[in-house]
């Protein structure tokens, strides 16, 4: 009895004592940055779901109303969000399947010792950091449809009348992604780049003795090794082509006929433009889950294969 | 065999040179558009040589609020910097040392929601608070990147540092915030430079954010470049000298920190 008391107190002395001598010292470390965390990032967050549930509107002085989530179920029956949504999902789509070959095409192109690598390598970081903007409306200058330097290049190679890109339903998203893919297929490369620098030889010079050619390598090795860092680079780019809209706001600003309105630009309208602050909490919620699902869905891809 | 492989080689590094080089062009573009005339830009087929004109940069220059903007742009982007980076490395530090990976998911989710998410709350307490169009709330906008940026940045360059160096200053008597400060600071560097110049790219590029919680007097370069479009005439040498004076500090501050350019990005340069 007396054995069993002492151990009990000694099993409560423990996680006492432990408390005690708790080192606060991370916490103390983290404890600014979590606040400005709180306040810029968190704070927002969940104001943000507050106003989603509110007919709230920028203009005039009406008081905020509560209204359940009243402003996401008028979602689904409001065309231009459905629409952006979908043209959203085309835009992403091809952005994939666009970048994500031709960046490992760069990366494979670099691979081997050339002269001059570096200095290409160097200059892929460019697209990248240059200022969208400024880079979108040299774009804008370039896509021209009367003097710019892309029809004359297709005059060049024989394509005298080509798309009136920008100004063309049916062509401007993908002018669009185009733009998009000039600035971010060389991140791509570069990642595809440093993967295949990280890839082990001994499979190779072993498919080589045994005959395989260039396509039979990289279809059975490069392509299933490389896999991993591919899908990094998927996630990253589907995380930022869903969400475009620097270039879509300085270079068509949703146009022609909303035929280039992203659903981050319609959010931006209708939010800040309109003043239905309610309204575009709700869209902005909608991307959130959107992005964190297709990212999740990719992540959950990564660890199946 | 032998030689066949050599063409191939060859011809491979062709090809890079071309593709790469065939990237640079809206680089030249703009660059060659900016010393062009009005009569040079509005030929066509388009002239590759002419003779340059230094009066779009004079154009640009002379409007006062031009250099108005470059300053805004510098502010916002040393201040949101500055205190990202006095805020991360500490958290950073905690991060590496005491394995505190909770922390890092938060961030995560900074890194996958979209700007305006932030940016219609944050527009609507700035205007309860008064702060729209002040330098606080545009500074403030941008930490929701930069200091995510600098906290993964720096956990990678703190976790290179021997913690036997920190424990050694531990033992001598110094304090954990010492052994922060006096050892593991100065051994990271060069990655505080890297990390801050990644930070202040990040920032000078911005534009959402800059677009909403700035007014005519604390506009940024990305916002005020817009102003060279107007609806019906569009000053084409003017853009491409502003949009060469925005663009090409930037593409030199990015050659220094080149290694680190891609991790920049993969830890949340950029919110749409």
């Amino acid at each position: 009895m007396v054995a069993l008391a002492t151990r009990r107190a000694d099993a409560a002395a423990v996680p006492r004592r432990r408390k005690w001598r708790r080192d606060w010292t991370p916490d103390l470390l983290l404890a600014p940055a979590l606040i400005a965390v709180a306040a810029v990032m968190g704070f927002p967050l969940v104001y943000l779901v507050y106003m989603s549930l509110h007919k709230w509107a920028l203009i005039g002085y009406a008081a905020p109303e509560f209204v359940g989530v009243a402003n996401f179920t008028a979602l689904l029956d409001d065309d231009r969000f459905t629409g952006s949504l979908w043209r959203t999902l085309y835009f992403t789509a091809l952005g994939l399947v666009t970048n994500l070959p031709a960046g490992l095409g760069i990366a494979l192109l670099l691979n081997r010792e050339f002269f001059g690598r570096s200095v290409l390598r160097a200059l892929l970081i460019f697209p990248m950091v240059a200022t969208p903007v400024a880079m979108g409306l040299v774009w804008v200058v370039m896509l021209d449809p009367s003097l710019g330097i892309v029809r004359y290049l297709f005059g060049l190679v024989g394509i005298a009348n080509p798309p009136l890109w920008l100004s063309d339903t049916d062509w401007v998203v993908p002018t669009l992604v185009a733009v998009d893919g000039w600035m971010w297929t060389p991140m791509v490369a570069l990642i595809c780049s440093a993967g295949l620098a990280s890839l082990p030889t001994e499979p190779f010079e072993a498919a080589i003795v045994d005959g395989a050619s260039a396509w039979q390598r990289f279809r059975y090795l490069t392509l299933p090794l490389l896999m991993p860092i591919l899908l990094v680079a998927a996630m990253l780019r589907l995380m930022d082509l869903l969400k475009v809209i620097d270039i879509v706001y300085v270079m068509t600003g949703g146009g022609p006929a909303h035929a280039s309105e992203t659903i981050n630009l319609y959010n931006y309208l209708v939010a800040l433009s309109y003043g239905k602050i309610g309204y575009g909490a709700a869209v902005a919620l909608v991307l959130f889950a959107l992005v964190l699902a297709a990212t999740l869905g990719l992540v959950r891809l990564r660890s199946a294969s | 065999m032998r030689r066949g492989a050599r063409l191939r080689r060859a011809g491979r590094a062709i090809a890079a040179w071309i593709v790469v080089l065939g990237l640079m062009l809206p680089f030249l573009w703009m660059v060659l558009g900016s010393f062009k005339t009005a009569r040079d830009f509005l030929s066509y087929p388009p002239v590759w040589v002419f003779v340059p004109t230094l009066d779009n940069y004079a154009q640009v220059f002379a409007d006062n609020a031009f250099a108005r903007y470059v300053l805004n742009s510098t502010i916002v982007a040393a201040g949101s910097t500055g205190i990202g980076l006095l805020l991360g490395i500490p958290a950073a530090y905690a991060m590496a040392r005491w394995r505190r990976t909770a922390v890092g998911i938060v961030l995560l989710a900074a890194r996958m929601a979209p700007g305006i998410a932030f940016l219609i709350p944050l527009f609507i307490a700035c205007l309860e608070l008064h702060l729209v169009g002040g330098y606080t709330s545009l500074i403030a906008s941008h930490l929701i990147f930069t200091l995510p940026l600098a906290v993964w940045m720096m956990v990678g360059f703190i976790e290179a540092v021997p913690v036997e160096l920190e424990q050694a200053a531990l033992i001598d008597g110094c304090s954990v915030p010492g052994a922060l400060l006096r050892v593991t600071v100065p051994l990271t560097r060069q990655g505080i430079a890297a990390t801050a110049i990644l930070a202040f790219i990040a920032s000078w590029n911005n534009f959402l954010f800059a677009l909403v919680l700035s007014n005519d007097n604390t506009k940024t370069l990305p916002v005020a470049v817009l102003g060279y479009i107007g609806y019906n005439s569009i000053q084409w040498g003017a853009l491409m000298a502003a949009a060469s004076v925005i663009t090409l500090p930037v593409l030199a501050l990015a050659l220094c920190v080149q290694r680190f350019i891609v991790r920049g990005l993969v830890s949340g340069a950029v919110t749409g």
